[in-house]
């Protein structure tokens, strides 16, 4: 019922009062608030809200981090400043991490335990590690990652030889490697006594083998994830980077990922959504970067969705997200791994789903979708530029058609008077208002855009392109619309495709009527008004709880990677809104070879 | 009580920057350039001088009262009854300020902008965004004030600097304007013009507390002054005090000559961006904080259901003045000029009563820190 | 009826409403035409005579037939894709209204860009008929203030370009000539009204006039034709053929509201010069040296006048500095002037003869119309300590007891692109002795 509330009862409901509960929403918990809670100040202050608000709905953890991490900066000038310290969550979950000493211990049980907790299991569903009988007598097991690893080496080559041989073929002590290498078909195999090693070798596709008794374990090369169904992006295309995109095989693509990103500590969840269903989706992120907290409202929001069919990513997307009557997406999906990976390295969390080319990054502001996923693999003076376009894009595609409706029936004068007159003489047989003039030519792009998508190959294209031309060259030739309209119509087009997020620009196409409806009736009064709507939408959005304007409102720690991107070796920090575990992306000198002499080396 | 959130200081800096300097653009320099004539431009100075006075007054009320709002300060020291008398006599301030900024703001932008659509359809427009803002509460009138604030801050400078071809700096002189004693008269009475300040100390708690209360506060009130100033002496030297003291909205007028090249001229519609923005966030915030007086002194936990009410009310005085000389002549008056026996000299009283009574908040433990 | 598809309903039945609502002044660009030019005349049957040019939506602008001269058709009052129209009203905005009876559209002010006075018009005073202007939001504050000899209307009627057919262009770029000459001042309307009010100066106003291009003495003259280096013609004298009939040249002065006489050419390139609004313009001198001969030079002002004021014996004392920078143009005699030894006494040549002008632009004002167009009470208004002091003095009415010192500095900067010309050699040219 709450959920279906219509505008009326929306209307009752300010005027007669109602107890309700609203549910609570979720915000991010802020990695230094149990410091900050050791702040008298803030304590006394908090619990004083406490006792005057039932529930906390805008928890702003965001700002208080920065300012009082100010005043305690201030207060205790002996603290080291926060960002620069690497946090536990909690203490106990990073010790179980820890691997003690690096030495391949020489007893099964042990080492299938070493294993697990470098590739965090059970957590992470993407290494397997099967446990058999050498010989009928001797335990080893084989670990290795799904999809990175050809199973039919594994099988034919490695599992089968070994399920055959017999107990008299394996010699104790130190003969035993020998004979396993002959065991073993494959076409390399080493030998690793580290345990880091030994994960480096299973992040590639290789997989590991080990045999109770040794102390080290054996690799044998597997490496082939499958290449089949990797195709170019169609919708994020871009010059300068990689021309590979996610599948509709899951284990693909999250290979793919995995190829990128070669860490341990990236975990894969397995979750299952749809009563009919069953639809797997993975949720992938880094354990020592993300913050738990997001991890943890992504796998209870996915956990508690009950609907019978999930069949792609926007169901799914729709299912989760925070604001669902918001025009704007508070989600961003792509089709490339590499876009991806870039955003889990950074401390989001990818969710894909099986059957769908797409990999959800959640949580995301304004700006994540605004950026092209060629941004870093230009220059950056390059890059600055093009966003510059892009922001202005964002800007024409939303408000250009309004602004000339205000403009041209409210606001006159402000045309310099030559164009005036020649809009005018333009305008002498065109027998309907500007409004009219807009809506046609704009119903018109949108009709031309939607049936280029369903006419079929290469026709649909150029029927776009052709048919756009002859109908503002007809409607002109007509009389119908001004000649001047047709530029606005085009420019605010063209603007709507530089829009680098699909998504994004659907919203900013629908913003676009709303702009024209408020221009149209009050001019620039209503246009002025209407973006303060706008923008007020803007800053009560969230993405998992994450403020969807952060960076700009709540302002946070200068970011060098917003609308401006710095080069690469400035960005040192993680964006300041998510609180990662680990804030610090690289060090402050990350052009290391620039500081040395390069004669000396 | 009513959930405010909390903002960091930029928010709080931007939010009440905008409630001050809002009155810049409607008829204020009309009526401080026709009083004080060349001297107005540092007659708000002394304005704003006596609000930093006030201002380390109101500081010293609530150092008394370590975490406690002004609201909960005038229950501790006048009692229960006497203290929501006073947070009922703020509500009805506020009320009675958002509806005339509207009535002010409307009235310009009538003449200015559009002569003929009825006023009431310009307050209901304004009111929807007025009433949305306040659905969402302070936080995100805060925020969308942040957004708001450097292109505020950048297109009202762009304005002045687009017309220096219009400025002669000799139009200051005569020094004194009308005699030092009325400019300094004029300024005492008008220091209600930064009175707003005093809403900082009803929404502390969502500031982050004193420290933050203090920057925030003369921070905001020494820039609100060093733009008013700036304004006023830009008005002065392009239109001398004579036209000065007779344009309805000196900052339109201003962006009205704005005269650069064939090409760059006409451009005063750009700039209603300001005046409509400014005046939301404004009109907002003083909607919203009559609200949550209200609320505060009732103690109503949800704002929400008291919107419409609220905004029928606010949608009434802003049509009540019946012209615009009665918008000058009495209402902006009485919110310029005699507000600040509110504003400024009920905190003040409380102070005072607090120090004889000796009324003292908990014991301030900042120092008490690890 | 559930609740929600009610809820439906009246939103529908809201947004249905909106558009009846709004749009209050919302007006199509084509619905209007933008008048832009008003001119302002004495009436005969009411009390004043409104002519209006606003552009007409023709495509190929104006019909302009031939080689120009009868660009239009007298009946209809179409003038080069144009419309002058004349009314008698008995108000200004009035007439706008009366008008639009007979124009099918409504006339809008809001992008007129000349305002024309007929000077017996402007002699009467005008303020009376600038302050609904002033009030009414349509009326741009850059429109120019022009007062014209003769009557506005038929000052309008000759207001057209045989150069492109776009009108708008063709008024605003004859106002920028005032930048390349100097010879008449580019007043603005907003401008204009505060020195109404002002009490630190008087308003002035562009003076322009119609040429019915007969000044031009017949081709047969008798002996050799007189040399004249100062430009003392009247709006409508310039001896010329050709181009349009209108003519904008020379400065009209205004006591308060009222016109009380007028700054020729020359006298407006000092009256410009001393208020620092010259920006360039060709003045050509007599050589000195050999009669007859002249030297061109471009004159340039280096930077803001200066100017100080203050009172010695209760009589105010103005200084008015100015610094100009010369280019050479054009030296006749072939003489060295841009040598360096020689430099200094042509630069003084120059200074003198242009703080004379000055001087006696000054005296001009101070004398016969006591009018302070320079605005030097700006200056003067800081020896006062408030403006009751300053209007108690009124220094409108003290203007002529000033006085006025006049400096100028000029340097030599530029000659062009030749340096220390070679002579003429002719047969009859005489050996010159090598220095």
């Amino acid at each position: 019922m709450s959920e279906q509330q219509g505008i009326l009862s929306k209307l009752i409901a300010l005027i007669t009062y109602k107890k309700k509960n609203r549910p609570k929403t979720f915000t991010l918990a802020e990695m230094g608030e149990g410091q900050d809670a050791g702040n008298p100040n803030t304590n006394d202050q908090s619990n004083n809200r406490k006792k005057n608000s039932g529930d906390s709905r805008s928890n702003n953890t965001e700002n208080i981090v920065q300012d009082s991490v100010k005043q305690q900066e201030k207060i205790v000038p002996g603290k080291p400043r926060r960002r620069a310290l690497k946090k536990p969550f909690s203490p106990s979950e990073l010790k179980s991490t820890r691997i003690e000493g690096d030495k391949v211990r020489s007893d099964i049980d042990s080492n299938i335990e070493v294993i697990k907790q470098v590739f965090g299991l059970p957590k992470n569903k993407d290494l397997i590690i099967r446990e058999f009988q050498v010989g009928r007598k001797r335990r080893a097991f084989i670990a290795y990652l799904d999809g990175m690893a050809d199973k039919n080496i594994i099988n034919m080559y490695i599992l089968s030889p070994l399920f055959k041989v017999q107990e008299s073929d394996l010699p104790e002590g130190k003969g035993l490697n020998s004979s396993l290498e002959s065991i073993i078909e494959t076409n390399d195999t080493k030998n690793q006594d580290s345990i880091k090693k030994v994960a480096t070798e299973i992040l590639k596709g290789n997989t590991a083998l080990y045999v109770h008794g040794l102390d080290y374990f054996l690799t044998c090369e597997t490496i082939g994830f499958e290449k089949r169904g990797v195709e170019a992006p169609k919708t994020e295309g871009i010059v300068k980077g990689p021309q590979e995109a996610f599948g509709e095989n899951l284990r693909t693509n999250v290979a793919l990922l995995r190829r990128i990103i070669r860490n341990s500590n990236l975990i894969t969840e397995f979750f299952e959504v749809g009563e009919k269903s069953s639809t797997t989706v993975a949720v992938l992120y880094l354990r020592d970067v993300v913050n738990p907290a997001i991890v943890k409202e992504v796998s209870r929001r996915l956990s508690n969705i009950a609907i019978d069919f999930l069949g792609n990513a926007g169901m799914l997307e729709e299912l989760i997200e925070d604001n669902p009557y918001s025009i704007i997406p508070t989600i961003l999906s792509t089709e490339r791994p590499d876009r991806t990976a870039s955003h889990i390295v950074e401390g989001r969390v990818a969710i894909v789903v099986d059957g769908a080319p797409f990999a959800m990054i959640v949580p995301v502001t304004m700006n994540a979708l605004m950026h092209s996923p060629e941004d870093s693999s230009l220059k950056w003076q390059y890059t600055v530029g093009l966003r510059a376009i892009r922001f202005f894009a964002f800007f024409a595609a939303s408000m250009l058609p309004g602004l000339y409706i205000a403009i041209t029936t409210f606001h006159r004068e402000m045309i310099p008077t030559d164009l005036l007159i020649a809009i005018a003489k333009a305008k002498e047989n065109v027998p309907f208002p500007t409004i009219i003039e807009i809506l046609l030519m704009e119903m018109g792009f949108e009709l031309i855009r939607e049936a280029g998508i369903r006419i079929p190959g290469i026709i649909g294209n150029t029927l776009g392109i052709i048919g756009a031309l002859i109908l503002g060259e007809a409607a002109v030739s007509a009389n119908i619309v001004s000649p001047v309209l047709i530029i606005i119509v085009a420019v605010t087009g063209l603007s709507n495709f530089a829009i680098p997020n699909y998504s994004l620009a659907f919203g900013v196409r629908l913003a676009r009527f709303y702009y024209i409806l408020a221009g149209a009736l009050l001019g620039f009064y209503g246009i002025v008004l209407a973006l303060g709507g706008y923008v007020l939408m803007l800053v009560n959005l969230k993405s998992f709880g994450i403020p969807f304007l952060a960076v700009i409102a709540p302002k946070g720690r200068k970011s060098k990677d917003v609308i401006l991107r710095w080069p690469l070796w400035m960005q040192e920090a993680r964006p300041d809104y998510l609180n990662p575990l680990d804030r610090r992306r690289q060090p402050e000198i990350a052009r290391r070879w620039a500081q040395e002499d390069p004669d000396k080396a | 009580m009513i959930r405010e959130g909390h903002f960091g200081f930029y928010e709080a800096f931007s939010l009440m920057t905008i409630v001050l300097i809002t009155k810049l653009f409607y008829t204020s320099p009309m009526v401080i350039i026709k009083s004080l004539g060349t001297a107005a431009w540092y007659g708000t100075l002394i304005s704003c001088g006596i609000t930093l006075v006030f201002f380390a007054l109101l500081f010293s009320l609530m150092a008394r009262f370590p975490q406690q709002d002004l609201y909960q300060i005038f229950e501790a020291v006048t009692g229960k009854i006497v203290g929501k008398i006073l947070i009922l006599i703020f509500a009805v301030y506020l009320l009675y300020k958002a509806g005339i900024t509207l009535a002010e703001f409307i009235a310009v932008l009538n003449v200015y902008s559009m002569p003929y659509t009825p006023q009431s359809v310009l307050v209901f427009a304004f009111l929807l965004l007025v009433v949305a803002m306040a659905y969402v509460g302070l936080e995100g009138i805060a925020r969308v004030a942040y957004v708001f604030f450097y292109p505020i801050i950048g297109s009202l400078f762009l304005l002045l600097l687009l017309a220096i071809p219009n400025y002669d700096y000799c139009y200051l002189t005569p020094l004194l304007g009308h005699g030092l004693l009325r400019t300094m008269e004029t300024g005492v009475i008008r220091s209600a013009a930064y009175g707003e300040i005093v809403f900082l100390a009803v929404i502390i708690n969502s500031i982050h507390g004193l420290k933050n209360f203090k920057k925030v506060g003369f921070i905001t009130v020494i820039s609100a002054g060093v733009i008013f100033s700036l304004c006023l002496s830009c008005i002065l030297a392009a239109f001398q005090y004579t036209v000065g003291g007779e344009h309805l909205s000196g900052m339109y007028q201003l962006s009205r000559i704005i005269y650069f090249s064939r090409f760059l001229q006409r451009v005063e519609s750009i700039f209603l961006f300001i005046w409509v923005i400014t005046s939301l966030i404004t009109v907002s915030f003083a909607f919203y904080l009559a609200l949550s007086s209200y609320c505060r002194a009732f103690k109503i936990q949800n704002h929400r259901p008291l919107l419409l009410p609220f905004s029928t009310l606010v949608f009434v005085l802003a049509l009540y003045p019946d012209n615009i000389a009665e918008i000058i002549e009495v209402h902006v008056k009485v919110l310029r000029a005699y507000s600040s026996l509110i504003l400024m000299f009920i905190p003040i009283m409380v102070l005072i009563m607090a120090l004889i009574r000796g009324k003292k908040g908990e014991k301030a433990n900042d120092q008490a820190k690890p | 009826m559930t609740k929600q598809s009610l809820s439906w309903l009246l939103a529908l039945a809201i947004i249905i409403c909106l558009p009846l609502s709004g749009c209050y002044d919302a007006k199509e660009i084509d619905e209007e035409v933008y008048a832009l030019v008003i001119g302002v005349d004495e009436g005969v049957q009411n009390k004043i005579r409104l002519t209006f040019q606003y552009a007409t939506y023709k495509e190929g602008g104006g019909k302009a037939q031939g080689g120009g001269g009868n660009g239009g058709d007298e009946e209809s009052g179409e003038v080069d894709g144009t419309i002058v129209a004349t009314i008698e009203a008995s108000s200004l905005l009035e007439g706008i209204n009366l008008i639009n009876a007979t124009v099918n559209r409504q006339i809008s002010l809001m992008h007129a860009k000349m305002l024309v006075f007929s000077e017996e018009y402007a002699r009467e005073g005008v303020a009376k008929y600038v302050e609904p202007l002033v009030r009414f939001r349509e009326v741009r504050e850059f429109m120019r203030i022009v007062v014209c000899k003769g009557k506005a209307e038929d000052f309008i009627k000759e207001n057209r370009s045989f150069i492109g057919s776009n009108p708008a262009k063709n008024i605003e770029l004859i106002f920028e000539q005032s930048k390349n000459t100097g010879y008449f001042p580019d007043v603005f309307f907003s401008d204009f009204y505060q020195d109404l009010l002002t009490p630190y100066g008087q308003p002035t106003a562009i003076y322009a006039g119609v040429n019915d291009l007969t000044q031009m003495a017949s081709d047969v003259g008798t002996g050799e034709p007189p040399l004249r280096t100062e430009e003392d013609y009247e709006p409508g004298s310039i001896p010329r053929k050709g181009g349009t009939k209108k003519e904008l040249s020379g400065t009209a002065v205004f006591d308060g509201d009222r016109m009380v006489g007028t700054l020729s050419q020359r006298e407006t390139r000092f009256f410009l010069m001393g208020i620092g609004e010259f920006k360039r313009g060709f003045f050509t001198l007599e050589d000195p040296n050999i009669p007859g001969y002249i030297y061109v030079l471009e004159i340039r002002l280096a930077g803001e006048p200066k100017l100080k004021a203050r009172f010695a014996n209760a009589i105010p004392v103005i200084d008015l500095e100015l610094s100009l920078d010369i280019n050479i143009i054009s030296i006749q005699s072939r003489k060295h002037y841009e040598k360096l030894a020689n430099i200094p006494k042509l630069e003084t040549e120059v200074k003198l003869h242009f703080e004379k002008g000055l001087r006696e632009t000054i005296e001009k004002t101070q004398t016969e119309w006591n009018a302070d167009i320079f605005h030097f009470g700006r200056k003067i208004a800081g020896n006062f300590g408030t403006i009751e002091e300053l209007e108690a003095y009124n220094w409108n009415r003290h203007y002529q007891e000033a006085k006025v010192n006049v400096k100028v500095n000029t340097h030599l900067r530029r000659s062009g692109f030749l340096f220390e010309a070679a002579p003429v050699h002719s047969s009859t040219t005489e050996g010159e002795q090598k220095e």
